[in-house]
C-alpha cells in the first residue's frame, strides 16, 4: 500500500456534521453536554472525546458578501510529526504503510508532552483517564482497507480518502476550478500532512487555522541537540575525572609527622 | 566508619540530612527522567511497573526535591552562595591546585570557589527544574502554548548541566579528594584533610573556638 491522505474540500461542505457524528460513533465517544453559544459550532474546540469538529464562521468577503466558511478540524497527520518525536512511550506512532499518525492508548502514560509539542494543538488530555486522545484516522479501518468513518459518512463528497498523488492532483484541479484565492492547505509544511484541505478562500481568512505550522524550534532543540548532549556531557566529565585521577592524581592531605606520632602513641 | 580521636567535626547532622535528601531525590529524578527520555533506557521503568510508574515516581519525587532544595539554599547560601574577593579569585586562577602544579593555593573559607560554583549551579538550575517541571506537569491554562513549549528544552538543559556537574561532585567527594567522604557520612574529618582542603576555615574555627574535636571513649555515638 502507498501513502494515503484524506482531503477536505470546504467548497463542497454543507456543515451537516455527519462526519462529526460518524467519528463519535466509530470511536465510541460519548457526547458531552453542549451549550448554546450563539453558533452551530459545538463543542467550541477539540476535546478528549471529540476528535474532530466542523468550524462555523461568518465571513464578509472584500466584495461585501456575507458567507459561511466551514472547516473540519482534526489531527493533520504530519509526515514530520512533533508528537511522535516527543512521545516517550511510543504510543504515538507513524503508520509505516499509510503515513498517518496513530495513537496506541494502552502505551500512553499521560505525560502531555505531545499536547505542548503539536503545532496544530490537536492532542487533548483527559485527567480522568490520565491519557491523551486524538484522531488516528480510524487506524482500525484504514489498515483493513476501509475509508475513515468521517469520509464514509460524508454525503457531498467534501471528504475523500485516497492515494496521496491522486488526491493532490484532484486538489490541484479543484483549486483551479474554484479560482480566486482558493488554495491547498497541508502540502507545504511539516513534510506534508496526511489530512489536507482545499480552502475556497485561502488560509488567511479562516479563524483559528494555523497559518504557518512547523515543528516547534523548542522540540528540535530539545530532542536533536540537548538530549544527546546530556549523555555526551556526563560521559565527558566521567572520562575527564578518570584522566585527572591517572594523570594529575587526587588531592591528598599532606602527611603530618606530628599526627602520625600521636596516632601511633594512642594505639 | 567510626571516627578516630582527634578528628574534627565538619558538618552537622542537619546538614547531612538535607544533603542526602537533596542527593537521593535528585538521583531518583535523574534515573526516572533518563528512563523516560531515552527509548533505549525504557527498561529502567521495569522496577516501577513500566513507563507510567517512572512518570508517577518522577512527579512525586519532584516535590521532595523541591523541599530539599529550599532547605539547602536556606542553609548554605550565606556560606556557599557568595564569592569573597580577592582570595576566591586567586583560588580560581590556580584552579584550586587541581589541574596543574601550584606551589601555593590561595586559602579560602569554609567553601572553596569550586564548591560555591557547584552550590550555585544546583540552586539555580534546580530552581529552573522545579519551575519548568511544574508547568510541564500541570500545564496550567494561563500559560501560552509558546511559553509552555520552551519549558521542555529548558528542563533538559537543566538536566545536562546538573547531571554532568553531579559526576564532578561525585569524583571530588570520593576518590578525587581522599578524606572528603566522611564529611557527608559521619561528619568527622581529619585535621590533615582540613589543613589541605580548608586551611582558612580550620584557622577560623581555631580562632573562634568553635572547633569540635572527637575525643573518643567518652562519646560512644555522635
Amino acid at each position: 500500500m502507498s501513502e494515503m491522505i484524506k482531503l477536505y474540500d470546504d467548497s463542497k461542505c454543507t456543515a451537516c456534521r455527519g462526519c462529526q457524528l460518524a467519528c463519535k460513533q466509530w470511536n465510541e465517544l460519548k457526547a458531552g453536554q453542549t451549550e448554546q453559544r450563539g453558533t452551530y459550532q459545538n463543542p467550541p474546540t477539540l476535546q478528549p472525546n471529540t476528535y474532530m469538529i466542523i468550524h462555523f464562521q461568518d465571513y464578509a468577503s472584500p466584495e461585501g458578501e456575507i458567507k459561511w466558511l466551514f472547516r473540519k478540524e482534526a489531527c493533520m497527520h504530519c509526515t514530520d510529526a512533533a508528537c511522535v518525536t516527543v512521545c516517550p512511550s511510543g504510543a504515538l506512532h507513524y503508520n509505516r504503510e499509510l503515513g498517518t499518525v496513530g495513537l496506541d492508548r494502552e502505551k500512553c502514560i499521560g505525560c502531555k508532552e505531545c499536547v505542548a509539542a503539536c503545532p496544530f494543538e490537536v492532542p487533548k488530555y483527559d485527567s480522568k483517564t490520565d491519557k491523551v486522545y486524538k484522531c488516528d484516522m480510524c487506524e482500525s479501518r484504514i489498515t483493513n482497507k476501509l475509508e475513515p468513518a468521517c469520509v464514509k459518512a460524508c454525503p457531498t463528497g467534501a471528504l475523500k480518502w485516497g492515494e496521496k498523488d491522486a488526491m493532490l492532483q484532484l486538489a490541484a484541479k479543484r483549486v483551479e476550478k474554484l479560482g480566486g484565492n482558493a488554495a491547498i492547505y497541508g502540502d507545504q509544511f511539516v513534510g506534508g500532512t496526511h489530512f489536507m484541505y482545499v480552502l475556497k478562500e485561502g488560509k488567511d481568512v479562516y479563524a483559528d487555522i494555523h497559518k504557518n505550522p512547523r515543528v516547534p524550534l523548542s522540540v528540535i532543540l530539545w530532542k536533536k541537540w540537548l538530549k544527546p548532549l546530556s549523555l555526551l556531557a556526563a560521559g565527558g566529565v566521567v572520562g575527564g575525572s578518570l584522566l585527572h585521577y591517572i594523570l594529575h592524581g587526587p588531592k591528598r592531605p599532606d602527611p603530618e609527622p606530628g599526627d602520625e606520632v600521636k596516632k601511633e602513641g594512642r594505639k | 566508619m567510626k571516627p578516630k580521636p582527634g578528628m574534627i567535626k565538619a558538618t552537622s547532622g542537619y546538614e547531612r540530612f538535607v544533603h542526602w535528601m537533596l542527593a537521593i531525590s535528585c538521583l531518583l529524578l535523574c534515573y526516572t527522567g533518563l528512563g523516560m527520555m531515552f527509548e533505549s533506557l525504557n527498561f529502567l521503568g521495569v522496577i516501577m511497573g513500566g513507563l507510567k510508574g517512572l512518570k508517577v515516581v518522577h512527579n512525586f519525587t519532584a516535590i521532595i526535591f523541591t523541599v530539599a532544595l529550599i532547605l539547602a539554599i536556606q542553609m548554605w547560601w550565606r556560606e556557599a552562595g557568595i564569592f569573597v574577593f580577592p582570595e576566591d579569585w586567586e583560588w580560581i586562577k590556580a584552579a584550586g591546585g587541581y589541574l596543574w602544579k601550584v606551589d601555593h593555593v590561595a586559602e579560602v573559607g569554609k567553601y572553596n570557589p569550586g564548591q560555591k560554583m557547584f552550590f550555585l549551579t544546583v540552586a539555580l538550575f534546580g530552581a529552573l527544574m522545579v519551575v519548568t517541571g511544574f508547568f510541564m506537569w500541570l500545564q496550567p491554562a494561563f500559560l501560552p502554548i509558546e511559553a509552555l513549549r520552551w519549558m521542555y528544552p529548558l528542563h533538559v538543559l537543566g538536566f545536562v548541566v546538573i547531571f554532568a556537574f553531579f559526576f564532578i561532585h561525585l569524583y571530588l567527594g570520593t576518590i578525587g579528594s581522599p578524606g572528603s567522604l566522611p564529611a557527608m557520612t559521619n561528619g568527622w574529618v581529619t585535621r590533615a584533610w582540613l589543613k589541605k582542603q580548608h586551611p582558612k576555615w580550620l584557622k577560623e574555627m581555631e580562632h573562634e573556638g568553635t572547633l569540635v574535636v572527637y575525643k573518643g571513649g567518652d562519646k560512644k555515638k555522635v
